[in-house]
């Protein structure tokens, strides 16, 4: 089966050395690595974000040049910070991501942020912020989406409930999933493939269970595993 | 929303070009013809110019806020229409090229160089603080500079004319005048408002609106231009005037619930009205003694400002 | 007037001789530059101001540049040792005094306020000058000039930058007289674009002082209300003269009584 995304000759000044990838569709894919490897910067190269060099193909198509009314529906990113500058109400800051009115709904409930839709974004509390932002990237249900660190800020049981619904959104909307991670766990637990990013390179690539017992966690990350967890090498 | 801001401003408009009744009065009772020439040539310019560039200026203020995502970022405190000026007064009075295309054309010029200055200093992701500082200082050193410029030109009544550049005023201006700022003004407005979208992505920040496909860069120097193309062809007719670009875009966020891109229209809106309601104040100065307009407007926006600041403060604070 | 006129004429002739002729005259004033430059001769004049030698300012500008400029104050002149200081209207300054101590003659004008000052001054600094001749046949000219006078003046307003004009009893007016042009009693001398319009003047005289240079009473005179409409005729006028409105304005005078006739 043809992978859904396939990019090749990807790099950006200084931070990410050329990488080809293909992702497909369904799978859930995570990228680990320690800070400054790079994991951002395969994510901004992707979504065309700083005049990446290399080129990307998003179920066929080319993403560049694309309107941002078509790009919306084949691509959606969520980036690291949470902050937004404008006091906009939850639902508008959603609408923001190019969905309809049906699809906004839909999010809302999934996200169980409908008592949130009409509250103003800068008056909400980081984990709530950082809900609706989420949606926002997720209510046109684009093919591909790209999620630098999207549990950051939320608490336990919300990142265990966002990391269910993005595995069904692999699974039941055969959407395509990149999601940078710090969390190595979390990333074993759901994640069918993980990348993990040395140094601006990928510098491995597999199935999750085998890649975190293999000597590459040790060697990149300096930590191993111990009785009660982690800890450091 | 919409209905009550146009009705507004037309109201304001009629009344920009009615008072001082008792002197048109009079004028129509004696000749009917004469009445309509005034109105005309004198009042009609006027009017026209208060209505377009406060206009202008509520546009390029809300283009300006969205781009730097700051609500403290304005044509004046960007030093646009301090650079605007100093492009006009040297065009001018130094090099002698007085023709109203060429005043256009120099003011235009000093408020690309402020804002380019301002982009080159601060960077276009920067702080408030760096922003505000790098725009007072830019605007500070236009202001001397187009002082310093007067009082060396040719002739000697220059100097006098200080108070017009940097303080503003509509007096006097033909109507041929107000169409060369109005028609600029008209057709930058629309294209800012044509890029509502744009903008308003901004609101997720610039790594979102590229990755949604907007060209950031481009946008950018965009705005910078068209700003600088409006803002410069009001100036060189009217002088810089001051806060009608920082109060009109923060009243207009307040009907658009939030949306910075599509409060470039309300902006203008409001701006239109809070220019000609400024011009009415002038109008009815006492002893018959001429105020300029950019004292008018400062001394309603300075205090608006301070509380802005405080209340930022206080929000960011708690 | 005119029998002013003629006891001015008859006191230069009647005069008791005086000293020889002053050979170093400095004028620290432009209007006392004027007065110099007609009356005097080239070898007793000494220095002028830097704004008689600029064109913008002064229609004599080329024979004032043959002689050295000052700035209008004593120190600039100590120098060349002048036996006759002209000065016009005194001032703050404690001139007279230092000149008395530093040697030098100092002849200080009063702001001519009417023709009749105008005459008085000519007769002064002729007799100052011991240039009795040229100082005659320029009270001559005036007089010719007032008898030349129209009876009756046309309704006129003289119009400057910005929208100034002169005053209906002064000595503009009276210059304008001269003429036949009869200027139209303003409020605060001034002219706004308004009263242009509703009630135009049968002549508007438009000085053209520093046309070419740009400034905002500039750009008011370029307003199209500014440059008369079919109901007045516009005729230009030199505008430096009418800055100190000596003795040099006759010729313009004469230039414009022909002018208004037409």
């Amino acid at each position: 089966m043809t992978p859904l995304v396939t990019a090749s000759g990807l790099s950006l000044a200084g931070r990410l050395r050329e990488t080809s990838l293909t992702l497909e569709a369904g799978a859930l894919t995570c990228l680990i690595g320690p800070n400054g490897s790079g994991k951002t910067s395969l994510l901004h190269a992707i979504a065309g974000i700083g005049r990446p060099a290399g080129n990307v193909r998003i179920d066929a198509v080319d993403p560049a040049g694309l309107a941002p009314a078509q790009l919306q529906r084949l691509l959606g990113f969520l980036p690291a910070s949470r902050d937004v500058k404008w006091p906009l109400t939850a639902a508008d800051l959603i609408a923001l991501g190019g969905a309809g009115e049906p699809e906004i709904a839909r999010i809302l409930v999934d996200l169980d942020l409908a008592a949130l839709a009409g509250r103003r974004i800068d008056l909400m509390s980081t984990g709530e912020r950082s809900r609706v932002l989420i949606a926002r990237a997720l209510a046109a249900r684009p093919k591909l989406l790209l999620l630098d660190e999207p549990v950051a800020n939320l608490d336990p049981l919300w990142q265990l409930r966002l990391m269910d619904y993005l595995r069904g959104l692999a699974r039941d909307q055969g959407c395509a999933l990149l999601i940078a991670a710090h969390d190595l766990d979390l990333a074993g637990r759901y994640a069918d493939r993980l990348i993990i990013m040395d140094e601006g390179r990928i510098a491995a690539d597999g199935a999750p269970g085998a890649l975190l017992a293999s000597p590459h966690i040790k060697a990149i990350f300096g930590i191993e595993r111990g009785e009660a967890g982690w800890r450091p090498a | 929303m919409r209905l009550g801001l146009l009705v507004l401003l037309a109201a304001a408009f009629a009344l920009s070009l009615a008072l001082p009744w008792a002197a048109l009065g009079e004028l129509f009772a004696q000749d009917r013809s004469l009445g309509w020439a005034v109105l005309a040539e004198l009042r009609l310019p006027r009017a026209l110019l208060a209505l377009s560039y406060g206009a202008m200026l509520g546009a390029a203020g809300a283009a300006i806020q969205a781009l730097f995502a700051n609500p403290l970022a304005s044509p004046d405190l960007t030093g646009t229409t301090s650079g605007a000026a100093l492009g006009a007064v040297v065009t001018a009075y130094l090099l002698g090229f007085t023709a109203p295309l060429a005043l256009s054309i120099g003011s235009v010029l000093g408020a690309l160089g402020a804002l380019g200055l301002l982009l080159a200093l601060a960077g276009p992701k920067a702080e408030t603080a760096t922003l505000l500082l790098s725009g007072l200082a830019i605007s500070a050193l236009a202001g001397a500079l187009t002082t310093l410029a007067l009082a060396l030109a040719p002739s000697p009544f220059a100097f006098y004319d200080a108070y017009d550049w940097l303080m503003g005023s509509l007096v006097d201006r033909s109507l041929g005048q107000a169409g060369f700022a109005a028609l600029p003004a008209a057709l930058v407005i629309l294209l800012l408002w044509r890029m509502r979208d744009a903008l308003d992505s901004l609101t997720l920040g610039e790594e979102v609106a590229q990755s949604q496909g907007h060209d950031v860069a481009r946008m950018r120097i965009r705005i910078v231009c068209l700003t600088a193309l409006g803002v410069g062809a009001c100036v060189a007719i009217c002088g810089a005037i001051g806060f009608v670009g920082l109060v009109a875009p923060i009243f207009a966020r307040r009907l658009t619930g939030g949306h910075p891109g599509r409060a470039i229209l309300p902006a203008a809106a409001i701006g239109a009205i809070l220019l000609l309601a400024a011009d009415l104040v002038v109008r009815s100065a006492p002893l018959g003694r001429t105020l300029p307009i950019g004292v008018v407007t400062a001394l309603l926006g300075a205090p608006f400002f301070l509380w802005l600041v405080a209340h930022m403060r206080w929000r960011l604070a708690r | 007037m005119r029998a002013f006129a003629f006891v001015s004429a008859a006191s230069l002739a009647l005069a008791a001789p005086v000293e020889a002729a002053p050979r170093r005259v400095v004028s620290l004033n432009l209007c006392t530059d004027e007065l110099l430059l007609l009356l005097g001769a080239p070898r007793q004049i000494a220095s002028v101001t830097h704004l008689a030698q600029q064109p913008a300012e002064f229609a004599l500008w080329r024979e004032a540049r043959r002689y050295k400029r000052n700035d209008g104050s004593l120190l600039s002149v100590a120098g060349m040792r002048p036996d006759l200081v002209l000065t016009m209207g005194g001032g703050a300054r404690d001139r007279v005094r230092i000149a008395g101590r530093l040697g030098m003659t100092m002849l200080d004008l009063p702001y001519p306020k009417s023709l009749a000052d105008i005459e008085a001054s000519v007769a002064r600094v002729a007799r100052a000058l011991d240039q009795r001749g040229r100082g005659e046949r320029m009270l001559t000219a005036l007089s010719e000039a007032r008898r030349l006078k129209p009876a009756r003046g046309i309704d006129t307003i003289w119009l400057g930058g910005g929208g100034r004009s002169a005053s209906a009893t002064g000595l503009a007016a009276e210059w304008m007289a001269l003429a036949g042009l009869r200027q139209r009693a303003l409020r605060g001398d001034r002219v706004s674009l308004e009263h242009l319009l509703a009630r135009p003047p049968a002549v508007l005289l438009r000085s053209d002082y520093r046309a070419g240079q740009y400034s905002g009473e500039q750009r008011w005179l370029s307003h199209p209300l500014a440059k008369g409409d079919a109901r007045s005729r516009t005729i230009a006028t030199d505008g430096r003269g009418w800055t100190c409105m000596g003795p040099n304005l006759l010729g313009e005078v004469a230039r414009l009584r022909k002018e208004a006739r037409r």
